[in-house]
């Protein structure tokens, strides 16, 4: 949380903890509407009166001035606000080690399931494209928010062959995605960049723009071989881990569909929402003046207010 | 019958045989009663020589006894008696302690019990002068006090203790007993100014009379726990007393006459106490 008033809020929480001192030491003073007893030690055994409810009202009543001295302060709360015309590309790796079967059917074929349930899944008004690399990025759908025409396009990814250019197919999608609005790249690939722009170059770009990339590494531990080759399929995660960090994104990691599945989905949750500051200088101030008409009118009926 | 009599007739009267008031008993003193026919063992010194001359027989004087008794007593007079629900606690145990004072005739003597020491002897004679002999402290230091008493005062005594008895933990329990086998005890024990009905409700604001502070919600079930409380620490307190061997009573704000007279089983008129 920000605050414009500093200075406001400062003076303010001063003025609260003055009261609160102010209020136990009059509360403590003796008053002639004090009943005096014997032993006030045996009272509170004998009849173990609930203490904590007037602690709870002088709670509120601070509690409701400092909810108020906030709201004068001009508070900024940074809250999580659904994404109406978001962007996302989605850049799928279509390399030769895609065809490796460790994950089922294939990785090209979990990888394409993931990406439809996940276009699927975006809220209305989002805009999906889908980019496919190998030794070169093409885009197969550019940004559009009629999901249905993205998840047709899905079936015009190539099939897996040749390198892995991650540096280009995230160039690309910087060069395709708008110049403002919520923006995200998602890379699901399998392998290490071997051909092309440095990765990590343009992953700093887009992080300098605001523009995160979530990266998901899909294969197995093991790996497996290139089908057609002696070649071992294998993921650099360090690099893949490196570009997130570097966008502002996160990395993953995909053993097999389901868990591809569950990535893209948390993926989903994730882009579909950004964090924007709200002014909630009304908020807290209704919330401090209900408090103290709560706290007023519950004292009142229990048979005191300060 | 008044509280000298009832202490008098008590099983353990205490006697000091002595120029003091007649007693309901007959025996060794100077107020006549009757004659009778003289019975083998009675004192040569009590036949009335005219009366036997008169009969032809051998005719005994009979008198009351004489007896000089020693009325201690000990007040709780701390910032806990000082409070009650329409006047404090300490008025009524004045006027109990006046009562009982009050009974003292002859040669009897009055004896204030106090954490610093007793009356001094110069003063026992004087009702009115034991009544102002107090402690110096504000609080009441139950173990000191009830110590000095069964070290200053002599056997047989009659004590008077009058209290809220907060300060009495189980350890002193054995003093009571110590006291109790010593001297001819009566404890009046102060009827909690709530024992009728906890006048609160609500949030209250409560200030203890020897020190301390609450803030509360006190409702129904408060109000039932306290008075199970109250009732449950009296009738503890009487049966310890009793254990101990003193004869006991409860304190009543409105009247410390008719408190003290009730612990002997009596009842206060107008002309004094009754039996």
């Amino acid at each position: 949380m920000i605050v414009d008033h500093p200075v406001r809020l400062l003076l303010g929480l001063v003025g609260v903890v003055l009261f609160a001192l102010l209020y136990d030491r009059l509360a403590r003073r003796m008053t002639a509407r004090d009943l005096a007893y014997s032993n006030v030690p045996f009272f509170l055994e004998a009849a173990q009166p609930r203490q904590w409810i007037p602690r709870a009202l002088q709670a509120l009543w601070i509690l409701a001035l400092g909810a108020l001295v906030l709201g004068i302060s001009g508070p900024h709360l940074t809250v999580p606000v659904p994404v109406r015309d978001g962007s996302v590309f989605i850049c799928i790796d279509t390399s030769g080690s895609m065809s490796s079967t460790d994950v089922f059917p294939t990785r090209a074929q979990a990888a394409k399931s993931a990406a439809r349930a996940f276009i699927e899944e975006s809220p209305q008004g989002t805009k999906t494209g889908i980019i496919s690399f190998a030794g070169a990025a093409s885009v197969i759908a550019p940004l559009n928010s009629d999901h249905q025409a993205v998840i047709g396009a899905l079936d015009q990814i190539p099939l897996p062959d040749g390198a892995t250019a991650i540096g280009d197919a995230l160039k690309l999608a910087a060069q395709m995605l708008p110049a403002t609005g919520h923006r995200v790249v998602i890379l699901i690939t399998d392998g290490v960049n071997n051909t092309g722009n440095d990765p990590m170059e343009i992953a700093q770009w887009l992080g300098a723009h605001h523009i995160p990339v979530y990266t998901v590494g899909i294969g197995t531990p093991n790996g497996g071989l290139i089908p057609g080759t002696n070649e071992e399929a294998t993921i650099d995660e360090n690099a893949l881990r490196g570009y997130a960090d570097a966008s502002g994104g996160a990395y993953a990691r995909a053993e097999n569909a389901t868990q591809l599945h569950d990535a893209l989905a948390r993926l989903g949750r994730i882009t579909s929402v950004t964090h924007k500051p709200v002014d909630a200088s009304l908020g807290f101030a209704v919330g401090g003046a209900v408090g103290m008409l709560l706290a007023f009118l519950t004292g009142f009926s229990v048979g005191r207010y300060p | 019958m008044t509280i000298r009599e009832a202490l008098l007739r008590a099983r353990r009267r205490p006697r000091h045989l002595g120029a003091g008031s007649p007693t309901i008993y007959r025996g060794d003193g100077y107020e006549f009663v009757e004659l009778r026919a003289y019975v083998s063992g009675d004192d040569v010194r009590r036949i009335d020589w005219a009366a036997t001359a008169r009969s032809g027989e051998l005719q005994t004087r009979v008198v009351l006894e004489d007896v000089a008794l020693t009325l201690a007593a000990i007040l709780d007079e701390s910032p806990s008696m000082r409070v009650g629900r329409r006047r404090p606690l300490l008025d009524a145990g004045r006027e109990a302690l006046q009562t009982w004072f009050g009974a003292a005739t002859g040669e009897d003597r009055c004896i204030r019990v106090t954490a610093d020491g007793v009356t001094p002897p110069a003063l026992q004679r004087t009702p009115h002068a034991a009544l102002g002999f107090t402690a110096r402290s504000d609080r009441f230091d139950v173990t000191r006090t009830l110590r000095t008493a069964r070290a200053a005062l002599p056997r047989g005594t009659a004590l008077l203790a009058i209290g809220d008895w907060y300060e009495l933990d189980e350890s002193l329990d054995r003093e009571l007993s110590a006291l109790g086998a010593r001297f001819d005890c009566t404890a009046l024990i102060a009827r909690d100014p709530w024992y009728d009905g906890l006048p609160l409700g609500g949030l209250v604001r409560l200030r203890g009379a020897e020190g301390g502070y609450t803030r509360a919600y006190v409702g129904p079930r408060e109000r039932a726990a306290f008075m199970e409380a109250v009732r449950r620490r009296e009738e503890r307190l009487l049966r310890r007393f009793e254990l101990a061997n003193w004869r006991t009573g409860v304190l009543r704000e409105a009247d410390g006459a008719q408190s003290l007279a009730g612990a002997f089983g009596l009842r206060v008129r107008l002309s004094g106490v009754e039996g």
